[in-house]
């Protein structure tokens, strides 16, 4: 039992991580149509944009995560000009081979700038445990857990409750309509890319001292928000939320009470499964909004 | 408000309007009627700057519209209900409202004096104001793309086919409300295939025939006219 509370803190606190990570990529794909193979690489660059402020330069706390995240917000608004825009008239093949060559890039990138030896990133709760009575559970998780739920929040408040997310939602359901209307698309999908940037930032931050800080660690982060969104369902927020929180507890509780050897074999077994028998996903039906 | 001066659009090979001449003056409802393919919508796309315009011009309040955005058009005070509703599915009544005030609206302004105009001309979207876009009926969508086009402040708004797949007396409900507002002096052009219904709220109208102006008239000669008798109103 005292295991299984850390097990499902754990698995909660990575299932934020892919949570987030799958948000990015699922407001990118719904605005946009592109499928940013590169969503891996834009938490790993979060990682390192932490090791920036927070080790390298040796910022405080709350200075080195805002540096670390305006460091992001310009990432997104580069890739937004240098990739996309470039990119927005051509095939959208075109456009789905170039996120996975540009992520390839920056993946080599960072590993001419910080080498292959893993860092350790810090946290503000480093060595901190909360002790439920006999279980002790991570600090970092469980802040982590609290995070994601707040963002998750103010995400659903921007987008609901705010013009510009009115006007977001607009552009992904018919851009032509929203030219019609006024909207400056364009304006609109470059702060797409840069919520999606800032998004994996935040992830990347959190993620860095779970793991270490690796140039190899955003394959496999991108590989479990695909798992993700195919599970809770292709181009759907809460799917994205509801699958990345799956994957995280099915890879933490896997490796627990399966095998380590095994953990991914839950994940990516149930996507699979959802591929062939629900390929919507858990909240597929509501593809008809999209129109 | 509007002129075209020998207006050609094509897409590719398709030249959908030939040397179209065309003048919408101010306070004034212009019906433009044809039958399909003809080039109706493609004139008002192009209108709201959708399409590039191929050789002629385009003058706004006697300023060359040259290669404007959308955007910048509905800024100008243009609005465009487009051809077959296309509200937002996924968003609510209020929220398909409230997108198309992003011509004006500064933040933290508020639009509330604008959502109560079109709900008194249309009540039953008040009612339905936090209902998703999908789940209106026909009648109901139409009004919505009406009322959402006139969130942004227009001066001059742009209507097509608003009686496509309507129910005859839904079709006339719809026409009655933009006969008042063309009675509130806002400047209108409508693409319609009803002619009955087009040429009773217009002043004048056009008739359109792959891509060219083949008549023009006020409403009453364009009812007398044997051409428009055989042709659109089918006696
Ligand atoms: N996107 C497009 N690409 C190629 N050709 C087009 C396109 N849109 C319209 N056309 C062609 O241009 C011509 C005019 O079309 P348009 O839609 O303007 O006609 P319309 O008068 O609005 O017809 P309807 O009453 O059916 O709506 C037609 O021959 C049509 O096939
Ligand atoms: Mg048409």
């Amino acid at each position: 039992m005292a295991d299984l509370i850390q097990l499902l803190t754990n698995g909660l606190a990575l299932g934020s991580i892919y949570a987030l990570t799958a948000i990015g990529f699922v407001i990118v794909y719904s605005a946009t149509g592109v499928v940013n193979f590169a969503a891996g690489q834009f938490v790993m660059v979060g990682t390192f944009a932490g090791v920036a402020t927070l080790v390298n330069a040796g910022w405080p706390m709350p200075v080195g995560y805002i540096g670390a995240l305006v460091v992001m917000a310009l990432f997104g608004a580069l890739f937004y000009l240098i990739v996309y825009l470039p990119l927005r008239a051509s095939p959208i093949v075109t456009v789905i081979i170039g996120t996975v060559a540009i992520g390839i890039t920056i993946q080599n990138m960072a590993l001419l700038t910080f080498g292959s030896w893993p860092f350790p990133v810090p946290s503000p709760f480093d060595g901190m445990m909360i002790d439920l009575g006999g279980t002790v559970i991570s600090a970092h998780a469980i802040a982590v857990v609290i995070a994601t739920g707040v963002l998750i929040l103010l995400l659903w408040l921007l987008m609901h409750r705010t013009a510009i997310g009115i006007a977001m939602r607009a552009v992904a359901q018919d851009v032509k309509v929203a030219r019609l209307m006024g909207l400056r698309v364009q304006w609109l999908l470059a702060f797409t890319w840069i919520l999606a940037a800032v998004m994996a930032g935040i992830a990347g931050l959190m993620l860095g001292p779970m793991w270490f800080a690796d140039v190899n660690m955003g394959d496999p982060i991108a590989l479990k928000a695909f798992a993700a969104t195919v599970i809770g369902g292709f181009g759907s927020l809460p799917g994205a939320i509801a699958g990345g929180f799956f994957v995280g507890l099915a890879e933490v509780l896997g490796a627990s009470y399966v095998s380590s050897a095994y953990k991914d074999l839950i994940a990516f077994g149930v996507m699979i499964l959802f591929l062939l028998f629900r390929p919507q996903g858990i909240f597929g039906e509501k593809i008809q909004d999209r129109g | 408000m509007l002129a075209c001066r020998d207006l050609t659009v094509a897409y590719g090979d398709i030249v959908a309007l030939r040397g179209v001449d065309l003048a919408v003056n101010a306070g004034e409802t212009v019906a433009l009627i044809g039958a399909n393919g003809a080039g109706k919508t493609t004139l008002l796309q192009t209108i709201s700057g959708l399409n590039k315009v191929r050789s002629g011009e385009m003058l706004f309040k006697d300023e060359p519209l040259g290669p404007r955005s959308s955007a910048e058009r509905v800024r100008m005070g243009i609005a465009h209900a487009p051809e077959g509703r296309r509200i937002f599915p996924g968003l609510t009544v209020q929220e398909n409202l409230i997108v198309a005030t992003a011509a004006w609206r500064r933040l933290g302004k508020s639009c509330e004096a604008e959502l109560g105009q079109v709900f008194d001309l249309f009540p039953r979207l008040k009612e339905r104001r936090h209902q998703l876009g999908w789940s209106l009926s026909g009648g109901e969508q139409q009004m919505l793309a009406i009322g959402r086009a006139l969130m942004s402040r227009p001066k001059f708004l742009l209507l097509d086919e608003p009686s496509l797949g309507l129910a005859p007396r839904l079709a006339e409900e719809v026409y009655d409300r933009v006969g008042r507002i063309s009675k509130t002096g806002l400047t209108i052009l409508v693409v319609e295939q009803n002619t009955v219904l087009a040429l009773a709220v217009a002043n004048r109208g056009y008739v359109l025939e792959t891509g060219r102006v083949v008549l023009a008239g006020s409403a009453d000669e364009l009812r007398r006219s044997d051409r428009v008798r055989e042709a659109y109103l089918g006696r």
